[in-house]
């Protein structure tokens, strides 16, 4: 939120296009990998179309690959013209954003290879005018990490030369248990502080999911009923309809509650349950967002079968086509004990939620691509109408859609026009694309241009990650160690398990049909 | 449907046919899909010939994405003949997704002629949905001028002009400006609106620690503003990138501060003290030269430099390509390696232009006192 540059530079005053970000240098670590040419450049090159970076903005690739500059362009030109959401790349902004671009070539561990980057730093910031100023993305696989970080610290990296700021993104996974995070954060503290760390979770770059603050606090009739009084439960779901693919060796060491509950599902999960931030600053709303995570009751070992349910894809078919089974995947072990689908009754022991069930869930080969938060109200008190008992009438439900179209939906209760009293329910739509006629930024567009002028109010602080993964190791340890149910299979293109609907069943609800 | 009513109009009239609509609309069968009624604000819309208010109904209709309203769009020829006044209504629907309910906003056309012009601001009040704003849309030439004008001031709470269309831009400048001290409603320029990418990319060298110092050391600014010899010069657009410059950075205008050299255009100022001491005081000019025109440009402005001249040499520029489509911007400073690259600089829709002020609910504090200063400039023409 501090940025001393546009807070002096006069002209800023006005300016609708708001926060810019100084001239800087972001070394992006795995430059030749998939995340690099898929999301990154493609980002940072609509950031720069739409005149949101400054002139001089640089990217340093680091990766092993004996690559060229030339190649390293041409292989993210290839990237943005197949992923970026504004098409194929204009050719004149692409040439005068590509001088800024070049490759550095070094594995992680080579001590080499950071005292010629700090040079080739020092060179860009005389000719490209970035004063210092870096950006270093970890987009490696996380055993890379402590190399990198390490290496950092030696090669005085952490610290910019003059008055230049240095910030460094770390990717999920961020740990694989509460130990290793903790170990990885006191790694990362002990080279940089915590103000320089932005820990990514692309969920929180994506409109909707700022828009349940906004929505909570930003109008007035939601709040006073957004509590145990008028909630009966709430319901967030992360449904992916793709399998493994090709990273099943990774996938079998991590599992659906590492890989979504663990960061995207809890981050929702803190959204919409959270008290009201004193402010909507960095540390104001993660402020609140630590406490109700901490509030959330541990699922006792005993409990797990109340409060949990595994479940692991089989041959089925997914929109029409054929997937194998989940012991099929390439990478997986044959008789691997991996959730590839999740689903948990979390209680929070707050004044505001106590006795209001939070139900998640999330899976891979379920029928549809698709992310929501549905809080579900009671139902009317008492029947007055004559057209059959309580039951019959639906409960309201507010929904907020994440993927893949993001909206806001209220479903109510209506007087079927005509003499008889007949009662159904409508639906009330929000859309954003159709009320705003613009297309919505990428989650990373916003993330990183969030990271460059200095604003980490929606990245992930240490206290967050390591009550997430306080709250779940438990539970992964006592899976582990072959306690509860062992994960029931489910066929692809199904919602998971039986045993899932049962959860609900028990408590007389049922998942939202999606 | 037209109502042509021999005076007056029938109010009441108008009131069903827009129900009338609205019903057909959602009648399952006339449409593939749903229809969704929204308003969020009155439009009233005036239009200065019928040509022009064919073309308003478009900008209106794709306005309706985003700001779906009710739009009164009146065309007055207070000259002609015979006193007449004829509305009619219609819907404005867009579909903004496939799928996906269509928004739809609506439209009550009023052509009036002659004496009947006098009536019109008592139509347009009676047709205003309450409880939304109002905002007067005027572009074409000379809006302040208009008896129309003067009566509609008091209805509404923002007024949009375009000063690209100002037919005397020295004299209509000073009186927006005017206007804009004295009036309770919001003044809005689309021309303004235009600028904005000008603006960013000029506030763009500064946003860098080691560039800031140097534009307090600004002396000398040159604007170079498209010159159309077979039309009298309009350099409404230079006047307000000359007067954020000068607003923004505390310039204060000298006495009898403009000459003009035909189309040459000199402001002289004075420049507050970065330091104090005998080199405190210092003079900034700004000079307004003319350029040729280019088709398909975003608007009438080829480039602006500014530069410190006086001591470290340094010089910030954001031009115009050879490619209408893309602008250069270059900063260069002594014993430094000059920074430059290319820029998206795409022409604006009238459309995004009206959605951009829209959007803006309060004043504008920028706009106020870019307005305030380019007014002083063209008193001096
Ligand atoms: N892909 C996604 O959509 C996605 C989404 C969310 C999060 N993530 C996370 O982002 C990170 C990167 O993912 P990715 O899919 O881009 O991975 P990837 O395609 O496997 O790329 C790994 C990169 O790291 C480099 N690398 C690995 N070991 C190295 C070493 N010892 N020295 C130098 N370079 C080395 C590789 O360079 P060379 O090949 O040149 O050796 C390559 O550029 C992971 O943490 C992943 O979990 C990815």
């Amino acid at each position: 939120m501090t940025d001393t540059a546009i807070l002096d530079n006069p002209l800023r005053a006005g300016l609708r296009l708001g926060r810019a970000p100084e001239p800087c240098t972001m070394v992006i670590f795995g430059a030749t990998g998939d995340l690099t040419s898929r999301k990154l450049v493609p980002a940072l090159y609509n950031l720069a179309r739409e005149h949101r970076l400054p002139a001089g903005f640089s990217v340093v690739g680091f990766a092993r690959r004996d690559w060229s500059d030339d190649y390293f362009r041409q292989e993210l030109l290839d990237g943005i013209n197949a992923n970026s959401r504004s098409g194929a790349a204009d050719p004149a902004l692409w040439e005068s954003f590509a001088q800024g671009i070049s490759y550095h070539r070094s594995d992680f561990t080579n001590p080499e290879g950071y005292a010629s980057l700090a040079e080739r730093l020092n060179q860009i910031d005389e000719q490209r005018g970035t004063g210092g100023n870096r950006v270093f993305y970890l987009a490696t696989p996380p055993d890379s990490y402590h190399d990198i970080i390490q290496n950092l610290g030696t090669h005085g990296l952490n610290h910019a030369p003059g008055n230049g700021w240095t910030r460094i993104i770390v990717e999920k996974p961020f740990g694989h248990d509460l130990e290793s995070a903790r170990a990885l954060n006191q790694q990362l503290l002990s080279v940089f502080s915590e103000d320089q760390i932005y820990r990514i979770d692309h969920y929180l770059g994506k409109e909707t999911v700022q828009n349940i603050l906004v929505f909570r606090f930003g109008n007035g009739i939601f709040e006073p009923i957004w509590s145990r009084r008028y909630v009966d439960h709430v319901q967030i779901t992360v449904a992916e309809s793709i399998g493994v693919e090709d990273r099943g060796g990774y996938y079998d060491h991590s599992g659906a509650t590492r890989d979504m509950i663990q960061n995207h599902l809890m981050q929702l999960l803190s959204l919409v349950a959270m008290e009201p931030p004193v402010a909507y600053d960095a540390n104001a709303v993660r402020d609140e967002k630590v406490k109700v995570m901490r509030a959330i009751q541990p699922i006792a070992p005993e409990q797990l079968d109340n409060c949990t349910v595994r479940g692991q894809y089989t041959a089925g078919s997914v929109a029409g086509k054929p997937v194998q089974g989940y012991h099929s995947e390439k990478g997986v072990t044959p008789d691997s004990h991996t959730e590839t689908y999740v689903a948990l009754k979390l209680a929070i022991e707050s004044w505001r939620w106590a006795g209001v069930p939070f139900y998640l869930r999330t899976g891979k080969c379920l029928p549809r691509r698709v992310s929501e938060i549905a809080v579900q109200f009671k139902a009317a008190p008492l029947m007055l109408f004559a057209n059959g008992p309580t039951s019959d009438i639906e409960a309201n439900a507010l929904s907020i859609k994440i993927q893949p179209d993001e909206g806001i939906t209220l479903k109510f209760n209506s007087k079927v026009p005509g003499q008889a009293s007949q009662i159904r329910p409508v639906t009330m739509d929000f859309r954003y694309g159709t009320s705003f006629g613009v297309a919505s930024p990428e989650a990373y567009e916003r993330l990183l241009l969030d990271c460059l002028v200095g604003d980490g109010t929606l990245f992930t602080r240490r206290d967050e990650v390591e009550t997430s993964w306080a709250l779940l190791t438990p539970l992964l340890q006592a899976w582990q160690a072959g306690q509860g149910q062992p994960p029931q299979p489910y066929e692809a293109g199904t919602w998971g398990p039986h045993a899932a609907d049962e959860l609900l069943a028990r408590d007389g609800r049922a998942w939202r049909r999606l | 449907m037209t109502l042509t009513s021999p005076n007056p109009v029938d109010i009441a009239a108008i009131e069903r046919e827009l129900t009338q609509l609205w019903k057909e609309a959602a009648e399952p069968g006339t449409t593939n899909h749903a229809v969704t009624r929204a308003l969020t604000l009155n439009l009233v819309a005036v239009a200065p010939d019928s040509f022009s208010a064919n073309r308003m109904t478009e900008v209106v209709m794709g306005l309706t994405r985003t700001h779906p309203n009710r739009t009164i769009l009146v065309t007055a020829n207070p000259a002609g003949p015979e006193s007449r006044m004829e509305a009619w209504v219609q819907a404005n629907c867009q579909l903004v997704a496939p799928g996906a309910p269509q928004v739809c906003g609506e439209q009550v056309s009023i052509e009036a002629s002659g004496a009947s012009v006098a009536q019109v601001p008592s139509l347009v009040l009676s047709l205003l949905v309450p409880e939304l704003p109002v905002v007067l849309w005027w572009p074409g030439h000379s809006p302040f001028e208009s008896p129309l004008f003067q009566r509609a001031q008091s209805l509404v709470d923002r007024v949009i002009v375009d000063s690209a269309d100002f037919a005397h831009p020295e004299r209509d400048l000073r009186r927006m400006a005017e206007l804009n001290q004295s009036s309770t409603y919001v003044m809005s320029d689309l021309n303004w609106a235009r600028l904005t990418l000008w603006r960013e990319l000029v506030a763009q060298f500064f946003d860098s620690r080691g560039l800031l110092p140097h534009l307090f050391r600004l002396d000398k600014v040159v604007i170079d503003y498209e010159r159309d010899p077979r039309q009298p010069a309009n350099r409404a657009q230079a006047l307000l990138l000359a007067g954020w410059l000068a607003s923004r950075l505390g310039w204060t205008p000298l006495d009898n501060s403009v000459s003009l050299e035909g189309d040459l255009v000199r402001i002289h100022m004075r420049r507050p003290a970065p330091t104090v001491g005998p080199q405190a005081m210092r003079l900034v000019t700004i000079e307004l030269h003319p350029a040729p025109v280019v088709e398909d440009s975003m608007d009438s402005l080829a480039a602006v430099r500014l530069s410190a001249t006086d001591g470290v040499q340094a010089s910030f520029v954001v031009e115009r390509t050879d490619d209408p489509a893309c602008a250069r911007t270059k900063a260069d400073l002594a014993g430094m390696t000059p920074i430059a690259r290319i820029v998206r600089a795409t022409q604006r829709e009238e459309t995004d232009l009206l959605a951009t002020e829209l959007r803006l609910l309060s004043r504008d504090r920028t706009f106020d006192e870019t307005l305030r200063m380019a007014g002083v400039f063209a008193r001096g023409m």
